[in-house]
Order: C-alpha cells, then structure tokens, then sequence
C-alpha cells in the first residue's frame, strides 16, 4: 500500500474517532441528537472508497480492541466486542466497505452534482443502514437468542436516523468530491 | 554536499514545473528563494527522492535518487513547512525511535540515541509529551531531532521560520549556523538567507541566478519592483 | 486520549497479551455453549471478583462497566418481555459475564502489548504479501497522534460558524473538517517517506 493511502485510512479513523468525542450536532428540524461515529463509517466509504474506507473502519474497531476510548461514549475494549451490540461495530466494516465499493461504482466526475448526490446516498443507504442492520440485527438474533423478528423490532427505532445521516453523508461525499477528490481510486 | 542535477526536467499532469536544468549543489549552507509556485520547493524535493525526475537524474552524494533510492534518500534529511505534519507518532521519544526501528537496533542502542539526539537540542524535558502540545518552536527542535538521530550527512528545511514568533525564528536561524551537517533553506525570510555562503533564485522553474546572498537578494528584490 | 489500562502488577497483568487473549476466546466459546443460569451467574460473579486484582474502587469499576450495563440490562429486559424470565437471566448472566472478563484483559495489557501481539499475528499475512505487519503499529500511532489535532480542527471550524453568525451544521461542519484534514496527508506521508520508515532495511 502507498504510504499515502496509509496516511489518509489512519486521518479517516481519527476523524471517525473525533466525531465520537464531540458533542452530539442537534439537527434544527427534529429534536435528534446525531451521533456522528457511524456517520463517519458512512463518510469513510463514500470519501476513501472501498479500501481505504475499509482500512480506515478496521484501524478505529482495532484501537478499540486495544483498549483505547475511541467509541461514542468512550466506550473500548474487548469488552465492546463481547456486547450484544457488537454485530453492530462488524457491521462497519462490511457498511464502509459496501459504500466504498458502490460510491466508486456508481458516481463519476463527469455526472451532474444533483446524480452524483443520489448515487452517494444510495451507496450510503445501502452500506450504511442495510448492510449494517443486516450485521447488527442478525448477531443480536443469535447472540441473544431473541430471534430475528423481535430482534429487529427492538433495532426499528434507530432507523430513521440512520437514513437521515445517509442524507448528510451524501451531501458532504458529494462536497469533499468537489473540493478534495479522492474518487475514483488512483491505483 | 555534493548534488548534482543532470539534464533534469519535471513534469506534473503535461505542466513543466522544472524545465531541463544542470546544477551542482556543494558547500555548507545554501539558499533557495523565489515566488510562491515557482518550483523551489519540487527542486528542494528531489534530493530527498520525494519527487523524481521526469528525465534526467539526480545524484546526491554519489547516490541516484531513482536507482539507489533508500541510500539517496539516507544522505539528506527533510524538515518540511508544517512541522505539526512531520511528528507521526503521539510522544516524541516514540517518534524519534521510529527512524531508527527499520535499522533494526537492540533496544537500549535505540534509548541512547534517542536520548542523545534530544539532548543535543535540549529538548530531553519534551520526550515525553504530546506532538499537539508543543509550541512552535519546540516543534521545530523536536523535527530536527526525529530527523537527525538517523544522521543524515544534509539536512533541507523547506520554510522552517514561517509562522514562528521572532524569538523561534531566531533560535531557528541559530540552530542553522550551529548544525555540523550541510543545510540547503527554502525560505521568503531574506534576512535568513543572507547569511548563508550561496543562494540560488528560482523563477519559472528555472535557476534565474545563483551566487552570493547580496546579489541575488539584490536581484530578487528588483525582479519584483521593491525600489525601497 | 487515555488508555483503559491500569497499571499494576498482578497475576493477569505478568501473563502474555497473546495468553490472555486466547483466554479470554476460550472463556466466550464457553459461555456460549453452555445455557445453564447457574453456571453462567457463578461465571459473572468470578468476573467481577477478578477486578479485585485491579486495585480500584467499587466507583471506578462501575464507572467502567457502565456503558455496557445499559446495553445488557436492556436486552436482558427485552428477552424477559418476550421469551420468559428464564432466558432473560441466562441472557443477563452471559452477557455480564463475558464483558467483565473482556474488560479485565483490557485492563491488565498496555497498548504497546497490544500492538506487538497484533504485528506478531500480521507476520503471516504479510508473507502472503497482503500488508507489512510494521504497518500496524505505525497506523495506530498515527490516529492517536492525529485526533487531538483533529478535534481542535473541529473547534476551529465550530468558531468559524459562530463568528460569521452561522449556526453549526453537520454538512457545513463535517465538509471543511475532512478536507483540512486530508490534505495534511500528502505533506505527512511525505514525511513519512523521507525519513525512511518504512523502507524495508
């Protein structure tokens, strides 16, 4: 991997680190405070593509492991990957990864900026909330014991916020494009 | 020193950013100077094989800078513009170690150095601390340190007074005329360079004069049309 | 940012990163295959007796273990709720159990263990040519190094949205906070490479 590549996975985890420790950002129209780490799993694929998303997801679940307060809420360590909702942190991997892969997929340089927000939502959307459910829901399920239709009930409530910062990651991968582009993937 | 610039020629993206150019870099302490975007920093750059040579080739110390590039890039040391960037690990001593890690020395070896290097400037007090917590002096030693423990035989410093308050920017001039190894300086800070043994002015990717600081700081201040 | 870490010299602080963790492997595996709320309390119960050998107060153990109560307590409920408070309390002892154990090998291993266990465990990968284990560590210290700065990146661009009468935004901030950020990459990976540290000699 190109030294360069390496740095930006390793900004991109401490961004995603950061964006744990700040205050939540309330959202004017609706009194939800958005928690932004996963927002910024969502951020890493559509910023850094797959690999590098990836990578970047991985190094932020590996400090964790090593027993440094990188989560919101400063949760870490092993502990975090031994919770019911630990389906949820792999799910990153598989979410970034996911998002990466179908923002470089789908959007290019020559589509309209309107196009090219869609495709980065329906990257985010689809990495960051179906992918990642899928993970989250389905270690529940079997962790717990619960099963997956009461599993996925108890999950339903976090929905709607997670749709919504697929909305704020498309708005800003669509503006990191124009202003810093790092997609497509130089080899 | 001995640098030698042959036939080199730069290219990024179709622009020429150094036209064809010979140069032979030798003495203690040299000077770049020119505008923002005239290419000094790319030629400061090739001699530690950060940028490579569209064409031509660039022999530092004996050493071609694409061929033999690990031996290259061992003769000379880079303090870049924001030392904030250059510091990669959170405590210093971790960071100036790490230098030495890929030479694969026994841990006490490793300590001494380490120590020895922070001594030389200092700095031992800081070792311990975090990168984000130096100010902008203290950052600069603290490059300085991270990049001389590997001893290198040059040291370039791309713009090291920028942004320093007048007690930094002078111990930062201090330390240049103290430093054993060889050191070429990019720098705006004229009062900087004219203490050194040459300058070069760089304009349009191309060297527009080279000699004695008075000159071409004399030079570079008419091409610019400061009469005062 | 401060490790979970607590210094110490007990029996679980002396034994090896790599034995612990495989341990605690084996410890999970266990605790998963057996259903029995007896066995699974008792386990809980020898979790918690383990931070004895931390040396810290009752607080402070609490104050640890509390984002993780939450969690369990609540899916402890919910089980009770719909499958019976039979499984609800395997579900409670389980999970309690193997988080106290998970929370006492972070507690006994620095962050330098960590990182060498991990390097050691990458050897074979890097064999295979899919990354260089020295890599690791060097992309850890980067993150740590990175996020203070970061943070006062984050407060910088905050100031900024204030001072110009604007209120803070998630897209407004997250935008100039991911390219400031990324555009020290270039000059840092330069660095990176011009010291040589991670040619291979």
């Amino acid at each position: 991997m190109a030294t360069r590549d390496l740095v930006l996975s390793a900004l991109f985890a401490a961004i995603i680190v950061a964006l744990g420790l700040v205050p939540p950002i309330m959202l004017g129209f609706i009194p939800v405070p958005i928690t932004a780490q996963s927002l910024g799993v969502m951020l890493a694929g559509v910023v850094l593509g797959a690999k590098r998303g990836t990578i970047s997801v991985l190094l932020v679940l590996v400090l964790a492991a090593i027993g440094l307060p990188v989560l919101s809420g400063g949760r870490g360590g092993l502990a975090v990957f031994m919770a019911p909702t630990t389906g949820y942190l792999i799910g990153w991997v598989f979410a970034a990864l996911t998002t990466g892969y179908l923002s470089q997929l789908l959007v290019s340089h020559s589509q309209a900026g309107f196009v090219q927000t869609v495709n980065f939502f329906v990257a985010a959307l689809f990495g960051g909330v179906i992918v990642l459910y899928i993970c989250g829901i389905s270690y529940l399920a079997l962790v717990t014991g619960l099963g997956f239709s009461k599993a996925f009930m108890g999950s339903l409530a976090f929905i709607p916020g997670d749709v919504l910062k697929a909305v704020i990651a498309a708005l800003a991968g669509r503006a990191v494009m124009v202003g810093y582009p790092l997609l497509p993937q130089r080899a | 020193m001995d640098i030698h610039f042959e036939k080199v020629e730069v290219r990024f993206d179709g622009r020429t950013v150094i036209h064809p150019l010979d140069l032979t870099i030798s003495g203690r302490r040299v000077g770049i100077i020119g505008l923002n975007g005239s290419g000094k920093t790319t030629l400061a750059r090739m001699i530690n094989g950060l940028v490579k040579p569209s064409s031509g080739q660039v022999t530092v110390n004996g050493f071609d800078t694409v061929t033999n590039e690990d031996e290259a890039r061992g003769q000379s040391g880079f303090i870049f513009q924001n030392p904030q960037n250059q510091i990669i690990l959170p405590l210093l001593r971790e960071d100036i170690a790490l230098g030495l890690k890929s030479r694969k020395l026994p841990k006490p070896e490793v300590t001494a150095a380490v120590d020895a290097i922070l001594d030389r400037f200092g700095i031992r007090h800081l070792g311990d601390r975090r990168a984000h917590e130096l100010s902008g002096g203290e950052l600069q030693l603290a490059a300085l340190a991270s990049v001389l423990v590997t001893e290198p035989k040059i040291l370039v410093m791309d713009e090291p007074t920028n942004q320093l308050d007048l007690k930094n920017r002078n111990l930062v001039e201090k330390t240049i005329h103290t430093l054993p190894e060889d050191v070429i300086v990019i720098s705006h800070d004229l009062d900087l360079v004219a203490g050194l043994d040459r300058v070069l002015l760089v304009h349009e990717g191309r060297i527009a004069t080279d000699g004695k600081p008075g000159e071409v700081i004399g030079q570079y201040r008419a091409m610019h049309g400061a009469t005062a | 940012m401060r490790s979970l870490h607590i210094n110490g010299d007990s029996v679980l602080h002396r034994l090896p990163a790599a034995v612990k963790l495989a341990a605690l492997a084996v410890i999970s595996l266990v605790l998963f295959m057996i259903d029995n709320a007896g066995f699974l309390a008792s386990a809980a119960l020898a979790g918690l007796a383990g931070h004895a050998l931390l040396r810290i107060s009752a607080a402070e153990i609490w104050r640890r273990m509390r984002p993780f109560a939450l969690i369990v307590v609540a899916v402890a409920l919910f089980t009770v709720t719909f499958n019976g408070t039979a499984e609800g309390l395997t579900a409670f002892f389980r999970l309690a159990a193997l988080a106290l154990f998970a929370s006492l090998v972070t507690a006994t291993t620095t962050t330098g263990d960590f990182i060498d266990v991990i390097t050691r465990a990458a050897m074979p990968l890097e064999r295979l040519g899919i990354l260089k284990a020295r890599d690791v560590g060097l992309s850890i210290g980067l993150v740590i190094r990175f996020v203070p700065e970061i943070l006062s990146r984050y407060e910088v661009i905050r100031d900024a949205h204030y001072a110009r009468g604007l209120k803070p935004r998630p897209v407004s901030l997250i935008v100039p906070l991911i390219i400031t950020t990324l555009q020290s990459a270039d000059e840092i990976a330069a660095a990176i490479d011009a010291r040589g540290i991670r040619s291979q000699k």
